[in-house]
């Protein structure tokens, strides 16, 4: 018997594609709907319909893409990250402020400026953790300080700083025919995967984001998974604000903030629970490019600004819909299975 | 009797949230009536101060509703907006033009409630999410109705309410009266009692024979109507319409409940606690002018107040947890 | 234990209420003593910086001015200058305001959140006797005076430029301010009405750039995606990021632009590079330097070298043509100069701190960092002002009656003759 359900379980995995269908019905779901939107965009305006567009909609997805990974994790163990705003800007200006229009310092800079972030992250972590603070109103706080702490750094503005070289190429130089940004994409997409899906440490933030409770008695070390979840929210800001001061060469310091809400939509509409222990970044990268196509296409029909917010509202709600809907199927049928499972067993006995 | 009155006193800080909180406006006030003078006591002084928190004050009370539940409601900024530009759109004058805005105000913000009340308690989304998509819609909506900032209040309502009666301020008595309101509902009702079940144990609540659902449903709708009353007092304020709210609002308003020592897993604090705090946000800021603090450095006490409140918070369910064991 | 434990919570929080309630009560002893305290403090005049939103370079160049000038004898003697940045929030502004008016101010210069959400404020102010000078922004209130560009018709004149780059034909986008703001509107509807009047000209798209660099790279970035063919860019502020999303297209040829003042647009169009790639333009737009006269102008009248004063005051509309740019030596406007190398200023900044006639107290440096130039002195403004149009909406209350509506008349080009 117990031989027999465990084969099925990994049998079930061990399906290929179906199986994997199976198991990720959202994520599916994401993709379909964003490639069906996509083909939408192509109709409505034809100079879409070349490799430059479907690069350029990469390239603007790039920053939310990096920010929803780690608001995606720290939503995975039942926290929020409202701080990504303030600390987007905060690696953004220290970037620029250290390595201005040159490569000098860069080796130093960058390595420096991740760093912050994700101490800053981890103290996230600790008053959530150790003090017990709600993430909520932990993150929520530390991203006022530090916002605050960088108004006063640059005494109100970045007047001198421009992006490094190295990030300028980054973000506008192609190799190839496709942006430079786009291979640090994939590379950095298929580290993430592996991370949170493949990995010991991944498997143990989900047991954590399940159910704490059985994840503490089972030996996990709660406390130091939650702090690292948010270490890696901090890391992946300080990426962002990188990225965005080569893209836009240079800082402002307001350029963190559409962040916060988008990359909480992204995961959401990526078919993530919000209470924490499911969904997955692929959900998640398909939620960002949604959202950005929409975006694109949206710019390109010229509505007026009162419908574009209205349609990003509804989508977040239908997708939510959406997902709940299904997710309550999944459970309905995962019980009917329990339920013609256990008719035979009670027969045999 | 050996616990001594200060003892007491002390307990009470690390168990009661607003009385936390109105310790601590009282001690900013203090710093603040020493750095500005005889103003800080004057009728107009005190006025300008009651009018400054009355509108977080407001919406403060709003999401109390919510987080006393356990959940998140972001809609309360989209809902203030959207009341401000219908007021501001409107074209009735007088008393019957400030009735008018009146219902405006409780209308939209009951019919968004029931929104978000549906989509949380009936589908079963989650709220923090589906409360960030109507606020979206609303802000959306928003500057359909009204493209740029303009629009004017009725005379009615922008001087009377942000008047004093004598040496009192109106913004005081509305204060009070929303406070009472709340508290009456929240303490006084089975609706009331169902919120704090819900917020402390979800399927215990069930069991007991609470219909969640319903709970659920009419505590957002009462959220919605008071965010609408939050817009309200934020067109008296400014008299006029903009359909650009600050994205501090929102912030703000969750700062206030923070300080005013609302647990937000829910289940527990005070809706009295969330008025203090947003009295506190404006109050610091006042006090921070006329101490003479960079307003650079705003944030970093803002904060710092937040998590000091909080902490307190977490500490006294720790001691409490521990004397429950001993 | 257990009797502490029997003693109801009401009363001790009762107790302790009292207890904090009689501390309150000594506090306010207190404060009348420091009042008198205050009293003593020699005679200055009292002057509130309200910045409404810190975070980008126009903002803080403006109040750099401003502090550079509060700085320069003989201000230094006479003005105690208070910065206060009240975010982007109209009800910390409304507070704000009403702390300067309790702590004395004698004036206020600010950057208004809201044309008409302050009104009430200023006109308890004003009744007090405090000074409200808008710069940039402008509030509807009558009582207080706007020293601002807006109504030099930023959008006509601009739009009308681009027209005649163009030759009255062709496609074109535009990459607005912040929705729901009265002063993209006023340039928004600017340049549509010179749109309107070539049937030639198609728009083709508009969007918000919300007068950010990296929101209007962004947008335009697929505004291009879209319509990569078009001819010409009518940007508010923005104009850099609008010029890096067309670098990024990949496109050889760069469309016409035309945008505000920073320095990165006017050094793109001197740049031959560019120039062969197709860019020409117009840099005109909103310059921080109207916080320095708008300051100026105040202390004139605080100081009783001016008598009196129109309240809605115009700031002359910066205007650099692509071919009229010319790269400064030194640290001001001189011999005609008009923007600045890349290694000293970033390129987002706006070049409009300076002003030979209205400024010559201020350099770069001191729109850079906010101390004076130093040797400088304050000197007299001209006594002429010009009046602004008193436009709805902007700077005149429609309820009173008296405002204009707009002309949109480009006087900075002549308009070329439609083509048939």
């Amino acid at each position: 018997m117990k031989n027999n359900s465990v084969d099925e379980r990994f049998g079930g995995r061990n399906d290929g594609v179906a199986g994997f269908i199976k198991s990720n019905k959202v994520t599916v779901a994401v993709y379909i709907v964003t490639i069906l939107l996509y083909v939408v965009t192509l109709f409505v305006s034809p100079s879409f319909r070349n490799w430059h567009h479907l690069m350029l909609v990469l390239v603007l997805a790039s920053f939310l893409i990096v920010v929803s990974y780690g608001q995606g994790i720290v939503i995975l163990v039942r926290g929020l990250d409202l701080s990504v705003g303030s600390m987007i800007t905060l690696s953004g200006v220290l970037v620029a402020a250290w390595v201005s229009q040159s490569n000098e310092n860069i080796l130093w800079a960058i390595p420096l400026v991740l760093l912050i972030t994700t101490f800053i992250g981890m103290l996230n972590g600790i008053g959530a953790t150790l003090l017990r603070i709600p993430p909520f109103v932990m993150t929520l706080s530390t991203g006022i300080i530090v916002f605050s702490v960088v108004l006063g750094f640059t005494e109100g503005s970045p007047h001198k700083g421009n992006a490094p070289r190295f990030l300028n190429g980054m973000m506008l130089d192609h190799t190839a025919g496709i942006p430079n940004i786009v291979y640090f994409l994939i590379l950095f997409i298929f580290v993430a995967v592996i991370v949170q899906s493949y990995s010991a440490f991944g498997r143990k933030l989900y047991a954590l984001g399940a159910n704490p409770k059985a994840a503490h008695i089972s030996g996990l070390r709660n406390n130091l998974l939650t702090i690292s979840a948010f270490g890696i929210s901090g890391f992946c800001c300080g990426l962002v604000g990188m990225m965005l001061v080569g893209y836009t060469d240079a800082p402002t310091l307001t350029m963190g903030d559409p962040y916060v809400m988008s990359s909480i939509a992204a995961v959401v509409v990526g078919g993530s629970s919000i209470l924490g222990g499911k969904g997955n970044y692929l959900g998640t990268v398909g939620g960002v490019l949604l959202l950005t196509i929409l975006s694109t296409l949206i710019t390109a029909i010229g509505l007026a600004e009162g419908w574009r917010t209205i349609i990003q509202g509804a989508i977040i709600v239908m997708a939510l819909i959406m997902s709940s809907v299904s997710e309550r199927n999944t459970k309905i049928a995962s019980a009917q299975k329990n339920i013609s499972k256990s008719v035979p067993e009670t027969q045999k006995v | 009797m050996r616990n001594s009155i200060l003892e007491r006193c002390f307990n009470a800080l690390l168990t009661n949230g607003a009385f936390l909180a109105l310790v601590m406006y009282l001690i900013i006030f203090i710093i603040y009536g020493i750095s500005q003078g005889s103003y800080a006591v004057s009728v107009y002084g005190i006025t300008v101060l009651f009018n400054n928190s009355i509108v977080i004050a407001i919406a403060a009370v709003a999401e109390t509703f919510i987080i006393l539940m356990g959940g998140f409601d972001l809609s309360v900024a989209g809902i203030v907006v959207l009341t401000n530009t219908l007021i501001a759109v409107q074209q009735g004058a007088g008393v019957g033009g400030a009735l008018l805005c009146l219902i405006i105000a409780i209308g939209v913000g009951g019919v968004i409630g029931c929104i978000n009340g549906f989509l949380v308690s009936r589908i079963g989304l989650q709220s923090i999410a589906a409360t960030l998509g109507t606020s979206i819609l609303c802000s959306g909506i928003a500057l359909l109705v009204l493209a740029q900032p303009g629009g004017y209040v009725p005379d009615e309502i922008a001087y009377t309410l942000t008047d004093s009666i004598g040496p009192i301020p109106v913004a005081a008595i509305i204060a009070l009266l929303i406070g009472l309101i709340s508290w009456i509902l929240l303490r006084k009702t089975n609706f009331g009692a169902g919120i704090y079940a819900l917020g402390r144990d979800r399927t215990a609540a069930e069991l007991s024979g609470i219909a969640t659902r319903s709970v659920e449903f009419r505590a957002y709708v009462m959220a919605g109507i008071f965010s609408g009353l939050a817009g309200f007092m934020l067109s008296a304020q400014t008299g006029t319409g903009d359909p650009h709210l600050s994205n501090s609002f929102i912030l703000l308003t969750f700062a206030a409940v923070a300080i005013g020592g609302v647990s937000f897993d829910g289940g527990h604090g005070s809706v009295i606690g969330s008025i203090i705090g947003a009295g506190i946000l404006a109050l610091l800021q006042k006090t921070l002018f006329s101490v003479g603090v960079s307003s650079f450095y705003t944030g970093i006490f803002q904060g710092s107040i937040m998590l000091l409140a909080m902490l307190v918070g977490s500490l006294s369910l720790i001691i409490s947890k521990r004397r429950a064991v001993s | 234990m257990v009797m502490g434990k029997r003693i109801k919570k009401s009363r001790v929080v009762n107790r302790s209420i009292l207890m904090v309630l009689l501390v309150s009560l000594f506090a306010v002893g207190v404060m009348f003593v420091a009042d008198d305290a205050k009293a003593e403090e020699n005679k200055r005049f009292k002057i509130f910086l309200s910045l409404s939103y810190s975070g980008n370079v126009w903002q803080s160049s403006a109040a750099n001015i401003v502090k550079a000038l509060a700085k320069t004898p003989p201000y230094d003697e006479m003005v105690e200058l208070t910065e206060v940045i009240s975010g982007s929030n109209v009800e910390k502004q409304i507070s704000d305001y009403q702390s300067m008016i309790a702590n004395g101010a004698d004036g206020i210069i600010s950057f208004p959140v809201s044309p008409t959400g302050l009104n009430r404020v200023i006109r308890e102010g004003s009744k007090k006797g405090v000074l409200f000078f808008m710069y940039d922004s402008t509030v509807t209130e009558p009582s207080a005076y706007n020293v601002s560009y807006i109504t030099a018709g930023h959008g006509e004149n601009t739009a009308q430029y681009l027209v005649n780059l163009m030759g009255g034909k062709g496609t074109v986008m535009i990459n607005r301010g912040v929705p729901g703001n009265s002063v993209d509107m006023r340039h928004y509807n600017g340049s549509m009405a010179i749109f309107k009047r070539y049937p030639g000209i198609k728009v083709v798209n508009e969007y918000y750039g919300y007068w950010d660099d990296a929101k209007s790279q962004q947008a335009t970035s697929q505004a291009l995606a879209a319509y990569p063919d078009v001819d010409g860019i009518c940007s508010q502020l923005g104009e850099y990021g609008v010029l890096r999303a067309c670098l990024a297209s990949g496109s050889k040829k760069i469309p016409f632009i035309v945008g505000e003042d920073t320095n990165g647009i006017r050094l793109a169009f001197a740049d031959p590079e560019m120039q062969k790639r197709g860019l020409k333009g117009v840099s005109a737009g909103s310059p921080p330097a109207t916080a320095g006269y708008a300051f100026k102008l105040m202390m004139e009248l605080l100081t009783e070298n001016r008598k009196d004063l129109v309240h809605n005051i115009e700031y002359p509309l910066p205007w650099v043509e692509w071919d009229k740019v010319k790269l400064c030596k030194g640290d001001v406007f001189e011999d005609g100069c008009n923007c600045f190398p890349a290694d000293k200023v970033a390129p987002t900044m706006t070049d409009e701190v300076l002003h030979p006639v209205l400024l010559p107290e201020i350099s770069l440096k001191s729109a850079q960092t906010g101390e004076p130039m130093p040797g400088a002195r304050i000197q007299p403004l001209p006594k002429d002002v010009t009046e602004a149009r008193s436009e709805p909406g902007i700077n005149c209350n429609p309820k009173s009656g008296k405002c204009v509506d707009p002309v949109y008349e480009p006087y900075m080009v002549t308009p070329i003759p439609v083509p048939k």
